[in-house]
């Protein structure tokens, strides 16, 4: 049983990088934006969906492109509409982003139809890896590497670039940024082009895992705001934790209560909001308080 | 936050009162309107399609949707002279759906419901059939109380039921050995599945060495392969529906599993195994169809010729579900000259289909649609992007014993005449 119990915790790790992928770019657009993106699950099927399409014409570099429309699909939208909802409260935002959603879901079934598209990992990725009683695949150490990589040069670009700076300054007093003679919208609009560009990457990744079909980005979502919450909203590290901590929960309670590892996530955001009602590294927000 | 709380109380306060206000409209409209059945000559004949239209399930409802088109383009989108117009309405959950069933009847004055895609919501559907006095047709929901203990007069039902399909696939299952593992839905389908074949193995004396209940819509299936692993079965037997079934199998290949334990499972789409992708498909299972059956009757042929031309690629078996079952409702009102219900409801009774080796009729003991079911294993090596399955047995391979297969519907626990 102990092997079994490692085996899961192990796997737990790999899903909880793919839980973080999915929520590091929800993360930064509402860290930096102050955006509740709840059409994040739906750039994420955009991902997978611009993937298997450009699969088709230039082959594996449309893992480089397909995220990168996905970006400028989302620069489009933060210029035609996420803008307009800045100065607006929060609740403004969500309702507006729900019905993005909604209406990208539905183009993505007017476009590639309602039903599932094969798309499986390259050739390259097939196979696992047997450590003792721990067994996980080539693609999702590939997935869970790639998500390292990301977190990891997301948070160098922030620190120690002075357009992370000034996002992060932007971020808390975005009047004094624009007072400083900084031009801030081309700035948020870039930043919400990255959180969706990170979303496609997301989706790309997951699409040789999960069935596509227009439905996939409420799977993407939820996980992603749970993970987010319980990281605390808008904190990166937060989310990499939380992330984590949610993968193992959940391939635990597959082990011992299946029927409730649908629920466990929630549970857990639950207790977790419960004790620390910011969630697990979150800041106070003067912009929201 | 805080500056929200009293606009959201309020937008909660105001959906309540809105939502209550149209519930009692809808109650009292319920119980004050008279319901019109007979439609005028000179009207279209309004007919009701009740299929989901997003979710894990819409793959499979596209094309229960196309097929049920198909059948209306066929006749030239009319019944006996007179022009017809299908009504489709979602069914979001079980209360969205019989609250849809409302609409159809009592606005848009539809004479019969095709739809019932998902279990949960077919067996809420059937009840407001029953109050609503309207022929319902399910066509793919294939929970077994739907034509068992929850039958009524007004209800009809194409797919044929887990218990059923369960009997007529467990000698193949068994084939592969007697330790099963069980990786079922936690939903009606699911656990109906799980009962029945736990039912089965029992009597075939083997044993379950492993029981997970899943969630449904279950992203990740890593850590139950694991176990499945870990347990070392004869069989894996599913009971995962529609989009979560090619979720399993996508990640089953990937964790090295396919070709090692076979898979099995009844009931499924050949959509769900068209998402796989030729790489990752496996296993054995039950279908009601298959477009390249070499025994299909020549008016089906030409069902598959028809759908090819028109969607560009082969129909599904679901398809053929929602072209029979509203080839059926339409013949059936041209048969009646009437849009009555009770009329509707005899000649569905009466209505035959097939050929002389496959006939199929709905039964008038619980209006269950008796057909032979096929049992498919997905080909070692697919080299068209459609065509996954071989053809391994048709069940019951007589006619004759149709009906005792399928079980008389007094042991099914269904008493409709007596209530």
């Amino acid at each position: 049983m102990l092997d079994l119990i490692l085996s899961q915790v192990a796997n737990g790790l790999v899903l909880g990088g793919l839980y973080v992928l999915i929520a590091i770019g929800l993360s930064i657009i509402f860290g930096l934006l102050g955006i509740v993106n709840f059409a994040h699950g739906a750039f994420f099927a955009l991902g997978a969906y611009f993937a298997l399409t450009l699969y088709d014409i230039f082959g594996w570099w449309a893992v480089v492109f397909a995220p990168i429309l996905v970006g400028l699909l989302g620069m489009a939208v933060e210029h035609l509409l996420i803008r307009r909802l800045y100065d607006k409260e929060p609740l403004v935002s969500l309702i507006v982003t729900f019905a993005l959603a909604l209406m990208i879901e539905a183009t993505i079934r007017l476009i590639w139809g309602g039903i599932g598209l094969p798309f499986n990992p390259p050739p390259l990725f097939a196979g696992f890896f047997i450590w003792g009683p721990v067994l996980i695949t080539k693609y999702r150490t590939t997935v869970f590497l790639v998500t390292v990589l990301l977190l990891i040069g997301l948070w160098a670009f922030m620190q120690f670039t002075p357009f992370g700076r000034i996002l992060r300054a932007g971020s808390r007093d975005p009047e004094m940024v624009g007072l400083l003679g900084i031009n801030l919208p081309i700035l948020l609009t870039v930043v919400f082009g990255l959180g969706c560009a990170i979303a496609g990457i997301a989706g790309l990744l997951a699409a040789p895992l999960w069935t596509i079909i227009p439905s996939m980005s409420a799977g993407a979502i939820m996980p992603a705001f749970v993970v987010v919450t319980i990281g605390g909203l808008g904190s990166f590290p937060g989310a990499v934790i939380a992330g984590l901590l949610v993968g193992v929960v959940t391939t635990l309670t597959i082990q011992f209560w299946p029927e409730a590892s649908g629920a466990v996530m929630y549970v857990f955001m639950a207790l977790v909001l419960l004790v620390r009602p910011r969630g697990l590294l979150g800041e106070r927000w003067e912009r929201f308080e | 936050m805080s500056a929200t709380r009293p606009a959201a109380a309020a937008l909660r306060r105001r959906t309540l009162l809105a939502a209550s206000a149209a519930g009692a409209g809808l109650g009292i409209g319920g119980l004050t309107k008279p319901f019109i059945s007979r439609a005028h000559a000179d009207e279209p004949i309004r007919i009701g399609l009740l299929l989901a239209k997003t979710g894990d399930i819409a793959p499979q409802t596209e094309y229960l949707a196309n097929g049920t088109y198909l059948a209306l383009a066929e006749r030239d989108n009319k019944i006996g002279g007179r022009p017809v117009e299908l009504v489709w309405l979602d069914e979001p959950s079980p209360q969205g759906a019989q609250q849809n069933m409302q609409k159809l009847v009592q606005e848009q004055k539809v004479v019969a419901i095709l739809g019932g895609a998902l279990s949960s919501s077919a067996l809420a559907e059937e009840a407001t059939a029953a109050n609503l006095k309207i022929p319902l047709i399910i066509d793919n929901a294939a929970a077994t109380d739907i034509t068992g203990k929850n039958c009524n007069k007004y209800t009809f039902r194409l797919n044929t039921p887990v218990a059923v399909q369960a009997r007529m696939f467990a000698p193949y299952a068994l084939n592969y050995g007697k330790k099963w593992y069980f990786l079922t839905a936690s939903y009606a389908f699911g656990q109906d599945i799980n009962r029945s074949f736990h039912e089965l193995l029992a009597k075939a004396g083997g044993t379950a060495v492993g029981n997970d209940e899943v969630p449904l819509n279950t992203p990740d299936y890593s850590s139950f392969i694991l176990k499945i692993r870990q347990a070392q079965p004869d069989v894996v037997l599913g009971g995962v529906p529609a989009g979560d079934l090619s979720t399993f199998l996508k990640q089953w290949n990937e964790l090295g599993m396919r070709g090692k334990i076979p898979v099995c499972e009844i009931a499924i789409g050949d959509t769900d195994i068209w998402a796989v992708g030729p790489q990752a498909a496996t296993g054995t299972y039950t279908s009601l169809w298959w477009y390249k059956n070499p025994v299909n009757p020549p008016e089906e042929q030409k069902f598959t010729q028809d759908y090819q031309a028109k969607h560009g690629k082969p129909p599904a078996d679901k398809a053929w579900m929602g072209w029979i079952t509203a080839r059926s409702v339409f013949e059936s009102i041209e048969k009646a000259k009437s849009t009555e219900p009770l009329a509707i409801i005899d000649a569905l009774e009466n209505w035959r289909g097939g050929s002389d080796a496959n006939p199929y009729m709905y039964r008038k003991g619980d209006h269950q649609f008796l057909l032979k079911n096929l049992v498919v294993q997905v080909k070692d090596k697919i080299t068209d992007q459609w065509d996954y399955f071989d053809v391994k047995a048709t069940v019951p391979e007589q006619t004759g014993e149709l009906d005792a297969l399928f079980g008389s519907p007094e042991v099914n626990g269904c008493h409709m005449n007596s209530a």
